[in-house]
């Protein structure tokens, strides 16, 4: 009788298994067509991208069109701009949004239920209302086509979620932690260096990584903000590109994968606190 | 004072105290320790409120200002409402403000459904934990690619002679290839499509953390009283993931009215500006036209909505927290 039940259950254990193991595999083969057809894309040989039926051969595999990419300044130029710009926005971001984190977290004020609040909506705020103000300032002040505007902008826009996702994981660290050290004759900063910050690492470097992929990504404030090639990030190099080339399939998607490289490179050395993070202080 | 101290002694501080209580559920609450000098916590958050201030809230309140001006020559002349008069019977604007609905509603189910979906999946017991997360960092992949990644892999598979009409004509035996992007009715659908693959990762991740939260016991309970899978969902995993859902609704909402950049990679707005959404609208008239005033007309309507939106939903959460489902 118990052999019975035992088997029954075994038995459908492995059909759920095969069921999910299958719709998931399944759903990713789906999710990840545009993905290899844009890598395999930008290793074909011209005449073979848009062909009946595509070729997926690996033998005729080329690095030609990346290489001269890489060879060429003007990319090299957008590259170089897109990396200044998202570590400089990561650098203000963590700056300010480590600091108010803390602050939300660890203190009660006056008025703070209400910044919080409008931290919230400023979360929520489009970017597309502020664009005309943005060009407008940007003349005015003259920050138009610099990259020190752009990364004013883009701090500005992704403070908040940083601040929200901090906040969240500081909320969950124990306070008596620091509260003993200060005790033992730490001052508050100190408390905070040595103790709070090397606890938070997970959920620093799961909003660091958030921060820098908005940043790397960004288009619209970059095409709001700047003008020529000297400020603008690889997202406006791909767009201008495109409309160049709208032919040249192979060198299109060469640039895309090229742009797209050092995010899955982070994204797979760091999803793991990506993930945790947005699991836990993202939403509540 | 100890943790537990602080939760049974009343004192004034009460709306801290509801916060630490709702997240008892997850553990050991953690202590918000009150100091007596109530302003020391502006030097923390200060830096971050004045940068705010100047960088989101000063140019917010210029989008306001500027709607009433024009700036054409140069020189800011003021104009009233002229521009809202001519808002309200300008046939596009009222064109994109549908576009951007069907955009909207279309993109938010669809990122929810997909999202529900495969969270349930990668939530179920796996025989393998490294292969679950293998999967699931494949299926959050598609998140990292720039806009204009996706834009231009999708434009590739779209193309006359590109992969899905090689499905259709090659595969199918159909005589003319599909023009994704260039039809009318159908290039609406064909931008959702490509919106729905690039954003329902972010939902999917959020709400696999919101079923990974729900107590097991409820299931276990449920199990025990015979309720079947389906209804284990609707009565379990669903109430329980009201106050995420709510959430990202919302979130998603307000991100999917504001895309610009999809639209410019795919259509440019086109065909016959059948995917020319306000925020598309926006970026054309102010920066494509050159009428900023106009443009900032726009925005102000534009985040009037947002605002109601919300608005909506702070109050929902609000309403939440007297039950101790969120924070606030």
């Amino acid at each position: 009788m118990k052999r019975a039940s035992d088997l029954r259950f075994r038995y459908g254990y492995l059909i759920h298994q095969i069921v999910v193991v299958s719709l998931t595999t399944l759903s990713a083969v789906v999710i990840l067509t545009p993905v290899v057809w844009m890598i395999n894309a930008a290793m074909r040989p011209i005449k073979e991208v848009l062909t009946y039926p595509p070729r997926l051969d690996p033998s005729q595999l080329t690095f030609e069109y990346m290489a001269s990419l890489i060879e060429n300044e003007l990319y090299r130029g957008y590259f170089l701009n897109s990396t200044i710009i998202s570590l400089s926005t990561l650098a203000i971001v963590l700056v300010l949004g480590l600091l108010a984190a803390y602050g939300f977290s660890r203190f009660k004020m006056v008025g703070g239920r209400y910044m919080l609040l409008g931290i919230m909506a400023l979360l929520m705020l489009p970017t597309v209302t502020l664009i005309v103000p943005y060009f407008r300032l940007a003349h005015l002040a003259g920050l138009y086509d610099t990259l020190f505007g752009l990364i004013v902008v883009n701090s500005a826009f992704i403070l908040p979620i940083c601040i929200w996702l901090l906040k969240g994981y500081m909320d969950a660290i124990p306070v008596d932690l620091e509260e003993a050290a200060m005790i033992d004759g730490c001052t508050r900063l100190q408390a905070m260096q040595k103790i709070l910050v090397p606890l938070a690492v997970p959920g620093i470097v799961g909003t660091g990584t958030f921060v820098f992929v908005f940043a790397w990504n960004e288009f619209l404030l970059a095409v709001t903000l700047t003008d020529s090639p000297g400020s603008q990030p690889l997202t406006i190099g791909l767009a201008a590109f495109f409309g160049q080339f709208v032919r040249d399939w192979n060198s299109i998607m060469a640039l895309s994968t090229i742009t797209s490289i050092p995010l899955m490179i982070i994204f797979v050395l760091f999803q793991r606190w990506v993930v945790q993070g947005m699991t836990s202080g993202a939403v509540k | 004072m100890g943790e537990k101290g602080a939760h049974h002694l009343p004192s004034p501080e009460m709306s801290v105290r509801v916060t630490e209580a709702q997240s008892a559920r997850h553990g050991p609450p953690p202590m918000r320790r009150v100091l007596p000098r109530g302003m020391n916590g502006f030097l923390f958050v200060g830096p971050a409120i004045v940068f705010l201030l100047l960088v989101s809230i000063f140019p917010l309140l210029r989008t306001f200002q500027m709607s009433l001006i024009d700036v054409e020559a140069g020189i800011p002349l003021f104009v009233g409402i002229r521009h809202y008069a001519d808002l309200v019977q300008d046939p596009w604007f009222w064109k994109s403000l549908t576009n951007a609905m069907v955009f909207t509603v279309a993109s938010v189910i669809l990122h929810i459904f997909i999202g529900m979906v495969l969270a349930l999946l990668l939530n179920e017991d796996w025989f393998s934990t490294t292969l679950r997360n293998i999967m699931r960092g494949l299926l959050i992949l598609p998140w990292v690619f720039s806009t204009a990644s996706a834009g231009l892999m999708w434009t590739l598979l779209y193309h006359p002679f590109g992969l899905l009409n090689y499905l259709w004509v090659g595969l199918l035996g159909q005589e003319m290839p599909i023009e994704f992007l260039a039809k009318p009715g159908l290039a609406m659908a064909s931008v959702v499509a490509v919106n729905t693959w690039k954003a329902y990762p972010f939902y999917m991740i959020i709400i696999l953390g919101g079923l990974q939260a729900i107590p097991p016991e409820l299931y276990e309970a449920a199990k025990v009283d015979g309720a079947s899978a389906g209804r284990r969902f609707w009565h379990v995993t669903l109430p329980q993931l009201r106050p995420i859902l709510i959430a990202i609704s919302t979130i998603d909402i307000i991100t999917t009215v504001g895309h610009v950049d999809l639209i410019r990679m795919l259509t440019r707005g086109g065909p016959l500006r059948s995917t020319e959404t306000v925020a598309y609208y926006i970026y054309k008239t102010a920066l494509l036209d050159g009428n900023l005033g106009y443009g900032a007309a726009v925005s102000t309507l534009m985040l009037i909505m947002v605002a109601i939106l919300i608005i909506i939903y702070l109050r929902l959460l609000s309403r939440g927290s007297d039950s101790g489902e969120t924070s606030f």
